[in-house]
């Protein structure tokens, strides 16, 4: 990746980073969006799975210092993601946008499955309920806005041609 | 080749593994250490973003309770449009229940609904009927007059003929009952709807705008003494040998809502002073307000003399002429202030008598009694 692409990736990151502290407290969804496990999967697919690992981490914490009692869940649940969707990068890396829904859709629920177990507030059926009702929905939003966005956002995130 | 992918393999399950063991650290950490770790980041590089989403919450809220302030504002909108409303209708109600404790007895308090046909200016419906007591011809009065008649009656409401209506009579005379006539609506609308005539006036009866009209009490359905209107001119008419007045009416009949009947047994009783006294209190009242005008505008009088006059005393000082008499001669009147008093006499030590400062005139001092100190002092050598 040139300079050119890493600004514009970077940029991207910002924005969705931004979006996730302005528009998602704004809808209040109780299935919302989550945005900076979208900047993550598209931050991750672009640089090596160690970076993505400490990218992941780096969000995970600050996304759980906004919720202190679960401080550390979220950034296990990130670096995992992170690490995970940078491996993955051959298989997913594709201009399809069924398989970049699909992508962001697995990502954003395997960090629900492992936040929640790992945050330990939540117990048996409610748990069950959140991982098998809310995680899905929620994910299926992620996965729409992130491919709407992607369908926006083309300029800034297409490759630079040689 | 091989070694080298297998080295940076390693080299990320390395970064991995200490991500994955420092978050976990972060996870096993005891509420103590835990809260000043997420308190530090929010309040340092996080400030920016934890306020973009305060932010974005409050706009939520605001969005949220949009409808019901909306729907708050709404009613207080209407809430204060009726308290206009309110306010008229217990103004009108007070007054009703003013004219109830003059006239003692006799009376039965009623609404008036204002129909919406087609001699809606004529006629109104009561809702009190014989039941209550009213009967045919019963007169129908507001706190500030005449209002019409009881044509119809009905056992629980009636119907009243206004004054508007072209059949409508009452005979009317002046308080002091030097001028009568008979009062009915004034129909030709060259001059304006809704006033009263004033017909058959003796000629030699002269009424001058401004002058009430009341009831005359002659002809048995109208009391003595109801206020009609008040004279706003002659009119001209081809009657000769007659005057003819045009009155405003002291009641409109659009604002005309409670209403009171008199019984016909109160009739003969008359209403003498019930409308009078109401009189004398607004007067009273009115000249309250003139008086305590007349006495700011002397307070504001007598303080802008004794400006002028002190600063007559400061031109007389400077050498100039006094303000007031600088144009004596000219056109327009001038208040002149007095010249300003002279220096009191010193009073003498050894009489120990007091001396009444007011009493001192300027005019009548002694002229040798006043030190002077323009004469040149004696030279010792004049004696000589």
């Amino acid at each position: 990746m040139n300079m050119g692409g890493a600004i514009r990736a970077i940029i991207s990151f910002l924005i969705f980073v931004v979006l996730h502290y302005t528009l998602r407290p704004l809808l209040g969804w109780r299935a919302p969006m989550d945005f900076l496990i979208l900047a993550l999967l598209l931050a991750s697919v672009r640089v090596r799975p160690a970076t993505a690992a400490v990218l992941g981490f780096v969000l995970g914490l600050i996304s759980d210092s906004l919720a202190p009692g679960a401080l550390g869940a979220g950034a296990i649940a990130m670096t995992v993601v992170g690490f995970g969707a940078s491996y993955l990068k051959a298989v997913f890396f594709a201009d399809n946008l069924v398989l970049n829904a699909f992508f962001f859709f697995l990502g954003k629920w395997v960090f629900d499955i492992l936040y929640f177990i790992g945050e330990q507030r939540v117990h048996g059926v409610e748990l069950l309920q959140q991982l098998l009702l809310w995680s899905p929905l929620s994910a299926a939003v992620t996965a729409a806005v992130g491919v709407l966005l992607l369908f926006l956002m083309r300029p800034l995130l297409e490759p630079t041609p040689a | 080749m091989q070694r080298a992918l297998r080295s940076n393999t390693r080299f990320d399950l390395i970064v991995l593994a200490s991500c994955f063991v420092l978050a976990l650290a972060a996870r096993a950490l005891p509420d103590t250490m835990r809260e000043p770790i997420a308190t530090g980041m929010r309040r340092t590089f996080l400030a920016p973003l934890v306020m973009l989403q305060e932010r974005a919450e409050r706009g939520r809220q605001s969005l949220l309770q949009a409808d019901a302030k909306q729907s708050h504002l709404d009613s207080l909108s209407l809430a204060s449009m009726k308290a206009g409303e309110l306010e008229v209708e217990n103004d009108r109600l007070r007054k009703l229940i003013g004219l109830g404790s003059r006239v003692r007895y006799g009376f039965i308090p009623a609404e008036a609904l204002h129909g919406r046909g087609v001699r809606d200016e004529t006629t109104v419906i009561l809702s009190a009927g014989s039941r209550a007591g009213v009967s045919r011809l019963s007169p129908v009065i507001a706190p500030e007059g005449l209002v019409g008649v009881v044509d119809q009656v009905d056992p629980t409401m009636s119907h009243a003929m206004l004054w508007t209506h072209p059949d409508f009579r009452v005979s009317a005379m002046s308080p002091d009952g030097s001028a009568f006539g008979i009062a009915q609506a004034h129909l030709s609308g060259d001059i304006g709807s809704y006033l009263i005539e004033l017909r058959g006036v003796p000629f030699r009866a002269t009424l001058k705008p401004g002058a009430v009209i009341v009831s005359s009490g002659w002809g048995g359905v109208w009391p003595r003494g109801i206020p009609i209107g008040t004279v706003l001119q002659e009119i001209k008419t081809s009657e000769g040998w007659a005057r003819t007045y045009l009155l405003r009416p002291a009641v409109n009949p659009a604002d005309a809502y409670s209403v009171m009947i008199l019984r016909r047994e109160r009739l003969a009783k008359g209403l003498d002073g019930v409308w009078e006294s109401a009189t004398q209190v607004d007067q009273a009242a009115q000249r309250i307000v003139v008086s305590g005008d007349s006495a700011a505008k002397a307070a504001a009088l007598a303080e802008a003399a004794a400006r002028r006059a002190v600063l007559d005393s400061m031109a007389r000082a400077n050498g100039a002429p006094p303000l007031g008499a600088v144009d004596t001669a000219g056109r327009a009147p001038r208040v002149v202030a007095p010249p300003p008093r002279p220096a009191p006499r010193p009073t003498p030590a050894d009489t120990g008598t007091p001396v009444r400062r007011d009493t001192i005139r300027p005019d009548t001092t002694r002229r040798d009694t006043i030190i002077r100190t323009d004469t040149i002092p004696l030279q010792p050598e004049a004696h000589r």
